[in-house]
């Protein structure tokens, strides 16, 4: 109902929109795929989701993305179809239609067991080019702003999350961790693996300056992750890990600095894959480069003044560099855009 | 012209023919279903919080002959109580998904009535008679002092005022994994089938301990799963007959002769996709939510969300008519589904001749196609047009920015809380009953009640 005095907008769907190469369907197209995405999650908050429901909107993502990926004019290189994250959360769907009681455990699980989700699939979600995002109006929806780029990168962040998931159901079939996981869990359960990426952008410089769109990044990848945080401690979810190797190398890299009271960096380098006695790595050398994106990481509360700097000599030993191959590795990933 | 000879209230503590101030209602009076009975004398409803009332209709009084019979309320009860299932540990709704009344066979009436997961068959009976004049007892019921008893009488029933005793006959329990959606009685009378969303179960209605699943769509792999089951209902003359609809937009007939299960269709009626009109949401718009066989049995009507179309039984390559309902939606789809209202689930229903068909829409409006002259109508159900003995004024829906009339309504004024979602037509009557949220509105046609 529009009031008196205000001024009429046009509405932005007035028009059904079938034609591909229109810009507007690519927009459309990834609209749908948000908001079917947050409708699953939500779906899946519930006691016992509908199951009509809960297929339709499945079988809509799995629509959506199978026509990104035979779209034309998309930009992105999407990952293959074989499980993208439509179809990984169809399976979690209709698993979870098996269990009701075991909903959150059981979708999560089936997530991960999608065995395409891996880093370097992870790599081919990142765009193609590092053209700088337009700045939007701030009173658009999030949801109507989600260009290719931010489609893609949260098609890569629902990924990893979902990867973190394994962790969560401990009803699961054993699902691999990988080190991306573990640093997903860094910080305080609540913030999870968003506030880093979200830092991460910001760090990068480029075109993820603007703020909105870190809030928009947030604020989609803050529904996938509540479903799957809220009520975990960092505790539960890693009670599995042995973290004798680790606890010296803290030192090591200075992330328990003065006083070692830091939380945060006690999760990181706990757990951080025990290193093994392999040849250099061939990310070593652009170590230094990538750990610039590693400012990220001091958005972690308390580890913000103890992280001086990871560029620092602490990393000129080989194990050192080892440690970091993973962290870097994921890092490179995900902020390379 | 249709016109209301009741506007009836479903919280019949304030149950009143003159219209009020609309008063704030609870979930648990929202209207979940609406069937009349197979004479159309009574009216049941059930409602979300699991009780069902019942109306009867009075009979047409002969000092004025052209008064309409009015329904009053006949017999209210608790159908369904909330349940918890302990073993997932998930609380099962009493709302009443569906009621279906049993062919009356003797002076009580029999109904099954349904939650998620759980079949009752309710009896209804009439007491006004009761006897008196015991000889062990005395009026108040006290044992009489056996000393003071000096004949023997023989005990003569006496009116009384009318009771309406309802008492559970039969539970069908613990026979459904997932959600009951449709419940239809057996033309043998002696069968009836529950479909939930994966299977269909079929029952006698003397044994409660177990029943014959004839469908199953379960996928060996739930990660398979793609299309669930939306609506069933048998023939309404073949009992070895029955149809059920999908999310896909699929009406499967099946043949109980064929095969104990029924997995194999005898006939697929599937209208192939417009490419030119194909959207993200083509599939949702294409689930079925409500599927009726006509009274003869030739034909069927099928809902989905913009449109009801009708189907020969002997055509299974695209439907016999296409009607739309609210063809000014599909511009809205996104918002509609980010809303949720592209899920909601409309019924609809054939008239006692099957020449015309009724269906819901948003605003609470309802729409009647006629199928014989092609015309149709918008008609809303609300308390400022139907006050008693109002005639019901035609309602229009114009595009938005579109040329406006007088009255008519725009696309973006729709309320799209305010649904129809549940109707009922008179078996041989026009009448009508629509639940609009907590509301029943009864609307009769002042037409053919003229020509009596």
């Amino acid at each position: 109902m529009i009031m008196k005095g205000q001024k009429r907008k046009h509405p932005p769907e007035e028009v059904e929109i079938s034609d591909r190469s229109s810009p507007m369907w690519e927009s459309q197209r990834q609209l749908v795929f948000s908001v079917s995405l947050n409708k699953y999650h939500h779906g899946q908050e519930l006691p016992e989701p509908s199951l009509r429901r809960s297929v339709l909107i499945a079988n809509t993502l799995r629509q959506v993305s199978l026509e990104a990926f035979a779209a034309p004019s998309v930009d992105i290189e999407v990952s293959p179809p074989p499980c993208s994250s439509s179809s990984a959360l169809h399976k979690s769907v209709v698993t979870a239609k098996q269990h009701p009681a075991e909903t959150f455990s059981n979708s999560h699980s089936a997530l991960v067991s999608c065995p395409t989700v891996t880093l370097n699939d992870l790599s081919y979600c990142v765009p193609a080019s590092n053209a700088p995002l337009s700045l939007k109006d701030e009173d658009e929806d999030w949801g109507s702003l989600s260009k290719d780029s931010d489609f893609s990168l949260s098609a890569a962040i629902s990924s990893i999350l979902t990867a973190l998931d394994s962790t969560i159901d401990s009803c699961s079939q054993a699902a691999p961790r990988t080190p991306l996981r573990s640093l997903e869990n860094l910080s305080a359960p609540s913030d999870g693996g968003v506030a880093w990426v979200k830092q991460g952008l910001r760090g990068y410089g480029g075109g993820w300056e603007q703020q909105e769109e870190g809030r928009e990044w947030e604020s989609s990848t803050e529904l996938m992750r509540c479903s799957y945080l809220s009520e975990l401690t960092v505790e539960d979810l890693f009670q599995d890990i042995d973290t004798s190797l680790l606890e010296r190398d803290m030192e090591v890299l200075g992330l328990i600095g003065s006083g070692g009271e830091c939380p945060t960096g006690d999760d990181l380098l706990r757990y951080l894959p025990p290193f093994s006695s392999s040849p250099s790595h061939p990310f070593s050398l652009s170590l230094n480069q990538n750990l610039k994106c590693l400012p990220s990481l001091s958005s972690f509360g308390p580890l913000s003044s103890s992280l001086p700097s990871l560029s620092s000599p602490h990393f000129s030993s080989q194990n050192h560099v080892r440690e970091g191959l993973d962290l870097e590795h994921l890092m490179e990933i995900l902020v390379e855009s | 012209m249709l016109s209301p000879i009741q506007v009836l209230c479903s919280d019949i503590t304030t149950l009143s023919l003159e219209p009020e101030p609309f008063a704030s209602y609870t979930e648990a009076d929202i209207i979940s279903t609406v069937e009349f009975n197979h004479t159309g004398e009574l009216l049941a409803t059930g409602d979300k919080g699991g009780r069902v009332v019942i109306f009867q209709r009075e009979p047409e009084s002969k000092c004025e002959p052209f008064s309409q019979g009015e329904y009053n309320v006949y017999s209210t009860f608790q159908s369904h109580e909330p349940e918890f299932d302990y073993l997932k540990s998930l609380e099962i709704e009493e709302k009443i998904n569906k009621i279906r009344w049993l062919p009356q066979q003797n002076a009580a009436h029999f109904l099954l009535s349904t939650n998620d997961k759980t079949i009752k068959l309710w009896k209804v009976s009439e007491r006004d008679k009761r006897p008196e004049g015991y000889n062990l007892k005395d009026e108040e019921g006290r044992i009489k002092d056996l000393s003071t008893v000096t004949s023997l009488q023989v005990p003569v029933l006496m009116p009384m005022d009318l009771m309406v005793e309802v008492s559970p006959r039969r539970v069908f329990a613990n026979a459904h994994t997932y959600h009951v959606n449709s419940i239809s009685v057996n033309s043998d009378y002696q069968t009836y089938m529950s479909a939930d969303d994966l299977r269909i179960n079929l029952w006698h209605l003397d044994i409660t301990d177990r029943s014959f699943n004839i469908v199953d769509i379960k996928p060996a792999n739930m990660e398979d799963l793609t299309e669930v089951i939306t609506a069933a209902e048998f023939h309404p003359h073949h009992c070895n007959l029955f149809v059920y609809s999908s999310s896909k937009g699929t009406l499967r007939l099946c043949d109980m002769r064929e095969a104990a299960l029924c997995d194999k269709h005898s006939k697929l009626f599937e209208e192939p996709e417009d490419p030119s009109a194909r959207s993200f949401f083509s599939e949702i718009i294409s689930s079925v939510s409500d599927v009726k066989f006509s009274h003869s049995g030739r034909y069927l009507l099928t809902r989905d969300y913009l449109t009801a179309k009708v189907w020969d039984l002997n055509m299974e390559s695209k439907p016999l008519e296409t009607y739309q309902v609210h063809d000014y939606l599909r511009s809205k789809l996104c918002s509609l589904y980010e809303n949720d209202c592209i899920f909601d689930k409309f019924e609809c229903a054939w008239n006692g001749s099957d020449s015309v068909i009724m269906t819901g829409a948003y605003n609470n409006f309802f729409r009647m196609f006629d199928r014989n002259t092609k015309r149709d109508v918008t008609l809303e159900a609300s308390r400022e047009s139907s006050k008693p003995r109002a005639v019901l004024k035609p309602r229009r829906v114009c595009a938005a920015g579109g040329k406006r009339r007088k009255d008519d309504i725009s696309v973006d004024s729709l309320d799209f809380t305010k649904k129809i979602l549940h109707t009922a037509w008179h078996p041989t009557e026009n009448i009508i009953a629509i639940a609009a949220t907590n509301n029943l509105y009864i609307f009769q046609d002042k037409l053919n009640s003229e020509l009596h």
